[in-house]
């Protein structure tokens, strides 16, 4: 194996002499500290938002406190009163932020009907969410296999083009000892740098260090290798460089932009979502019929529900809290199937990208990352769920005080339930995605190698 | 003799198999991106219709009500499509399509299309404008590489100017025969574009749809051009057609990939955006200051109640000539609107500053100019969207009002239980939007618009002169 | 008896072309073959035959008596080449080149051994430490020499090496050959120089449209006749 390490070694001088090269990996380096920096402060601003909430909840009860100074009626705490639905961001979110920018990551909750309250959004800047975060996945999926392009087009063609190829192969060496043992210093800078780049986002980022570790680094090594895979097999055309360079950016255009812009279009077609608006559109005239329909037949229609209040005191009067609270309650069970369907076709939709992403291995990519950060729409909807539960469990605290008429004092605000949701990793689909990437990788070194024996090498 | 040059690159690029399955390919995907993009628009604008008639329809056929309850009841906006946004989804996809308008509350434009998609929607989508901002000049790069170096490389170079062209005129009849093979790409795409905006409305003239659409057109031309006269004063300035192609992909992916998001991200890490429930709060804080319509019972309110029987000389609310309930009302819908639009005006301030970076890095990078313009004239750009959620609050405002002054005039004080019938709710007219006129569009994107054509004054002097002095040999 | 080089019924047909037309050679350690021919009779095709750079349609090329097609990396240790035009790599100092090649051929020089022979290849000892780029064709050409001398191989293939080189570098080329099959390596020269095949090679071979038409040695006829000799062939 002496010639091998022989080659790597004059790689590296040829690399160290080869200004270009080194100010492309000093740049990707950056980069890569640039996306570690931007996705640690974005999920911290958020956990500092997130922490603002609480102080906005301490605010708002003081507020009550000084309003209503002795025992308030429970309606009216109800609805004055507003608390948070959180979604706090998983410590390797930082890493790759995924759709995090995009939904909401509070909910703010009063006691009203939850459909009108669910899909409010925060303040995003549209052209911000457009273009996209710059974080340590971005880096990896995008930018990466540029470098890598960058550093390979011309692993053998250059070797023509210069002339040298004559001379190596009058050498006792073979050709595939060359290429192999070019592609393998250009594998080391490469992984060397993805590895210190992940390794010091998961520092920066305190991460929780459990099995992900391994995934991620796993992940970072086998996209990288099929890249390199990607660049054996346009070598084993033994074409010239414009045609490498042009052809390997051609394969990062498709897989990375225009693969995922069509699955795009044909997700949205093949599993349309039906519209929450019809959604909410529905609760309003629920909701705001009640206020004209017969007090005891909204009663008894909530009664169904909550049986356990059947027995309590008759409604007189024009106006009553727990009337009020009862046909906001009807109004979003008036539309529960539709919001189950609302967001099991959004699932759906997800689960239909999951089972096309073989198609794309930088979509693929991007997905176990996301499934590893629990930064995508499943770890959303599960917030969502987490949210509606938390409003029934509000609904439940309040509902004693309004139907036993009981005050509400201050000490109460106390004993009012808190939200909090963390996402979590799905790491079933993660290491889904892996075994795709692996066989990906084993693909693309196949046909390289068999287009290798193939092709009868050329020396000019 | 630069006609010939011209038509000597024209020739062999068309007899270029290559190039020939490579524009086919960008013809193919702008077609494509053509048909869905009209297939979305169509269905989007056509769920937004019925949506929109849905809700008028049941706001004016509303059970009876009293008016302040109606003024909750409320109603919805529906952001109507730009007409050529088909071309340019922008930021459409990111951007709430709907407002729920109320009283006293002020919500936000809910169920982006982004929202309801994974993270797939992240990796781009499939627009003519993608394919015009980010392919083509791929295909131009592609074309036009090795134009010179080629020409260094074979010694024809030296043949072409010893026959008594200036290097100048080389270039410029290269330009010249690159750019008619480009707009034979780009051609057939774009009029089968123009026709289907105009044949869907049954070539109805529009004025204001076709200067955007023929500006649209134009700033994409601009942008090739500049393009095209990149790439031929790097293949010139190279030796090598390797190491020009190499430059020219570098910068591609730089100003294509790498600027537009570390510009938007940037931005946002400058100028730091306050959360929707941090506002609102300061909002509430701020109204809570002034009078709340509900509240009439504390200091202000009680201030304003003896300013109001002073001028009509009463001694109690209920001998006013006019309700105390409606006016009261009013009075805190004003206010806490003015205070919205304040905190909603300094939200947009931090999203244009935010937005501006981008911007300004159109001077380093065409490819972002051309996007900004694009949008504008699509429609599908951020002050489009800011115009229409600023149209959706002066309605709300006004729905809330006028519902305000029906319970004022009509009703007594103290009265809760009267309702009127659907007929008073007819006296309403709906919302309708009307997008801004296409000189509203640039003038809001002067900055992208001078950018764009500073590019163009630069490749064609300082990248000329560069080409001047060229090493022949 | 095992020759230096050996070629048997050696046959390249290429699509359109029979580039080799069976060739039969061969040449003997401490000999110098020159093979004379104009572009395109076969000359080259030749050397990369038996150099492995391609496969032969039929027949067999041999190395210290090994075939070429079945021991490709083997050969290699046995012969050094230095092409018409030698190409190195442009950021690596003369030095580093030569260190380079020769640690692939599992020599492992100290600096001052390569330096050696980088100064008896004719290369200026500050030259050496500069980077490849900036060097003239001749001072590439030497460097080549350097990286063929240092491999000690008892096979040598010349591809015209010594166009480039200045007359007075050319004549120390010369000595350098004949200095080196007097130590019993067979070199093997294709060149259009006739009257330096004359003043060099023990033997030489005139090859026309693929085809050995003439094999003579030079001690059979001066520069003057061996000249109208190969004239007349490639008139015929």
């Amino acid at each position: 194996m002496k010639p091998f390490w022989i080659l790597i070694k004059y790689e590296w001088l040829n690399f160290r002499a080869y200004r270009g090269l080194v100010i492309l990996s000093t740049l990707a380096l950056v980069a890569g500290l640039y996306g570690i920096y931007y996705g640690t402060t974005e999920v911290e601003r958020q956990r500092e938002n997130i922490a603002g909430l609480e102080v906005l909840t301490q605010h708002n009860v003081a507020e009550m406190k000084t309003k209503y100074p002795s025992e308030a009626d429970a309606g009216d705490i109800g609805y004055y009163h507003s608390t948070f639905a959180v979604h706090h961001p998983d410590s390797w979110a930082s890493l790759s932020l995924g759709q995090r920018d995009v939904n909401p990551y509070y909910i703010k909750l009063r006691l009203l009907n939850l459909q009108s309250q669910l899909y409010d959004s925060e303040n995003i800047n549209p052209l911000k969410v457009l273009s996209g975060n710059f974080d340590l996945a971005f880096v990896l999926v995008y930018l990466f296999p540029l470098l890598i392009i960058g550093l390979c087009f011309n692993i053998l063609s250059i070797e023509k083009e210069q002339g040298t190829l004559p001379l190596l192969l009058s050498q006792p060496i073979s050709l595939p000892l060359i290429v192999g043992a070019k592609l393998t210093f250009r594998m080391m800078v490469v992984l060397g740098m993805a590895l210190l780049l992940s390794i010091v986002a998961m520092v920066w980022g305190a991460v929780v260090p459990d099995a992900r570790i391994a995934l991620w680094l796993g992940v970072v090594v086998l996209y990288c290798v099929f890249w390199f895979g990607m660049a054996f097999l346009v070598a084993a055309l033994q074409k010239n460089s414009a045609f490498n360079a042009v052809t390997l950016l051609g394969v990062w255009l498709l897989l990375t932009i225009i693969i995922p812009a069509l699955l795009n279009v044909y997700v949205s077609i093949r599993q349309p979502v039906p519209q929450a608006l019809a959604l909410t559109i529905k609760q309003r005239e629920v909701v705001h019929g009640g206020w004209d329909k017969p007090k005891r037949e909204t009663m008894e229609a909530f009664f169904v529900r909550y049986p356990q209040y059947r027995d309590t005191a008759e409604i007189q009067g024009r106006f009553a809290w727990k009337w009020y609270y009862a046909f906001h309650l009807l109004g979003d069970i008036a539309v529960e199937d539709l919001a189950k369907e609302y967001q099991s076709s959004l699932q759906a939709r997800h689960d239909l990208v999951q089972n096309l992403n073989v198609l794309s291995v930088p979509v693929n990519v991007q997905g176990i990352f996301n499934a590893m950060a629990g930064s995508d729409l499943p770890s959303y909807l599960q917030f969502l769920q987490s949210a509606t539960h938390y409003h029934d469990t509000l609904r439940e605290f309040y509902y004693p005080f309004l139907f036993k008429q009981v005050g509400f004092t201050h000490a109460d605000y106390a004993r009012e339930p808190r939200h909090s949701f963390t996402s979590t990793s799905d790491m079933p689909s993660a290491k889904n995605g892996l075994v795709k990437l692996l066989l990906s990788v084993l693909v693309v070194f196949a046909a390289g190698l068999l287009l290798f024996r193939w092709k009868e090498a050329s020396v000019k | 003799m630069v006609k010939s040059i011209a038509q000597k690159e024209f020739i062999s690029t068309l007899r270029d198999r290559r190039f020939v399955v490579l524009s086919v390919l960008v013809l193919l995907l702008l077609l494509a991106a053509t048909v869905v993009g009209l297939y979305s628009y169509h269905t989007q604008q056509q769920e937004r219709d019925v949506a929109q008639q849905t809700v008028n329809h049941q706001f004016q056929n509303s059970a009876d009500r009293h008016p302040h309850r109606m003024a909750h009841y409320g109603s919805y906006a529906f952001r109507p499509k730009s007409s050529i946004s088909f071309l340019d989804f922008g930021l459409d996809s990111y951007t709430g399509a709907s407002v729920f308008m109320e009283a006293h509350r002020q919500n936000s434009a809910n169920f982006s299309q982004a929202q309801q998609s994974s993270s797939l929607i992240r990796f781009g989508e499939m627009t003519v404008a993608f394919v015009l901002q980010m392919l083509l000049p791929l295909l131009i790069i592609f074309l036009c590489f090795s134009t010179f170096t080629q020409e260094k490389e074979t010694g024809t170079l030296k043949i072409l100017l010893s026959q008594g062209v200036s290097l100048r005129e080389i270039a410029w009849a290269k330009i010249a025969g690159y750019g008619k093979t480009v707009a034979l790409v780009v051609g057939p795409a774009l009029l089968i574009a123009s026709l289907l905006l105009f044949g869907r409305s049954g070539f109805e003239w529009h004025t204001d749809v076709l200067v955007r659409l023929l500006l649209f057109i134009g700033f994409y031309l601009v942008y090739f051009f500049i393009f095209v006269v990149l790439s031929v004063v790097v293949s010139g300035v190279h030796q090598r057609s390797s190491t020009a192609l190499v430059t020219l992909l570098g910068i591609w992916i730089l100003c294509c990939v790498i600027i537009p998001k570390a510009s938007a991200n940037l931005g946002n890490t400058l100028y730091t955006t306050p959360t929707r429930a941090q506002m609102d709060a300061d909002v509430h804080e701020e109204v809570a200051k002034g009078i709340d319509g509900h509240n009439s019972q504390d200091a202000r309110a009680e201030a304003f109640k003896k300013e109001l029987l002073q001028k009509y000389g009463a001694d109690s609310l209920s001998q006013l000539p006019v309700n105390f309930d409606g006016i009261i009302m009013a009075v805190g819908e004003e206010q806490s609107t003015k205070v919205y639009r304040e905190y909603f005006a300094e939200l947009t301030d931090i999203f244009q500053k935010q937005n501006r970076v981008s911007e300004w890095a159109g001077f380093l990078n065409p490819y972002l100019a051309v996007r900004n313009l694009s949008m504008g004239m699509a429609g599908s750009d951020f002050p489009h969207y800011l115009h229409f959620q600023n149209e959706a609050e002066q309605y709300r405002y006004h729905l809330a009002q006028s519902l305000n002054h029906i319970q004022t005039t009509r009703l007594k004080y103290k009265d809760k239980t009267t309702r009127l019938s659907a007929d008073t709710w007819k006296e309403l007219a709906p919302f309708t939007y009307e997008a801004p006129p296409v000189q509203w569009a640039l003038g809001s994107h002067l900055i992208s618009l001078v950018a764009l054509f500073l590019w163009l004054a630069l490749v064609c002097t300082l990248g000329l002169r560069l080409i001047d002095k060229i090493q022949i040999a | 008896m095992k020759f230096a080089l050996e070629a048997r019924q050696l046959k390249k047909q290429y699509q359109d072309k029979l580039a080799l037309k069976g060739l039969d050679l061969q040449i003997e350690p401490g000999e110098i073959f020159c093979l004379l021919g104009q572009n395109g009779a076969g000359k080259s095709t030749t050397i990369n035959l038996f150099l492995g750079f391609i496969r032969p349609t039929s027949g067999a090329a041999y190395i210290n008596g090994l075939e070429v097609a079945a021991n490709p990396i083997k050969v290699k240790e046995y012969l050094a080449y230095i092409p018409e035009n030698v190409m190195l790599y442009p950021n690596l100092t003369g030095l580093e080149n030569l260190a380079l090649f020769s640690n692939l051929a599992s020599f492992d020089y100290s600096q001052e051994e390569l330096m050696t022979y980088l100064v008896q290849a004719g290369l200026p000892g500050e030259a050496a430490k500069r980077k490849v780029g900036a060097y003239s064709k001749g001072m590439r050409q030497k460097v080549g020499i350097a990286i063929a001398v240092a491999k000690h191989a008892k096979v040598l293939l010349l591809d015209e090496p010594t166009s480039g080189l200045d007359p007075k570098a050319s004549n120390e080329f010369s000595e350098l050959l004949l200095q080196l099959s007097a130590n019993g390596t067979a070199i093997f020269m294709a060149t259009h120089d006739i009257f330096r095949a004359k003043e060099v090679g023990t033997r030489v071979g005139i090859m026309r449209e693929g085809e050995l038409v003439d094999l003579l040695g030079t001690t059979e006829l001066n520069a003057n006749e061996l000249e109208k000799l190969y004239l007349n062939y490639m008139h015929a």
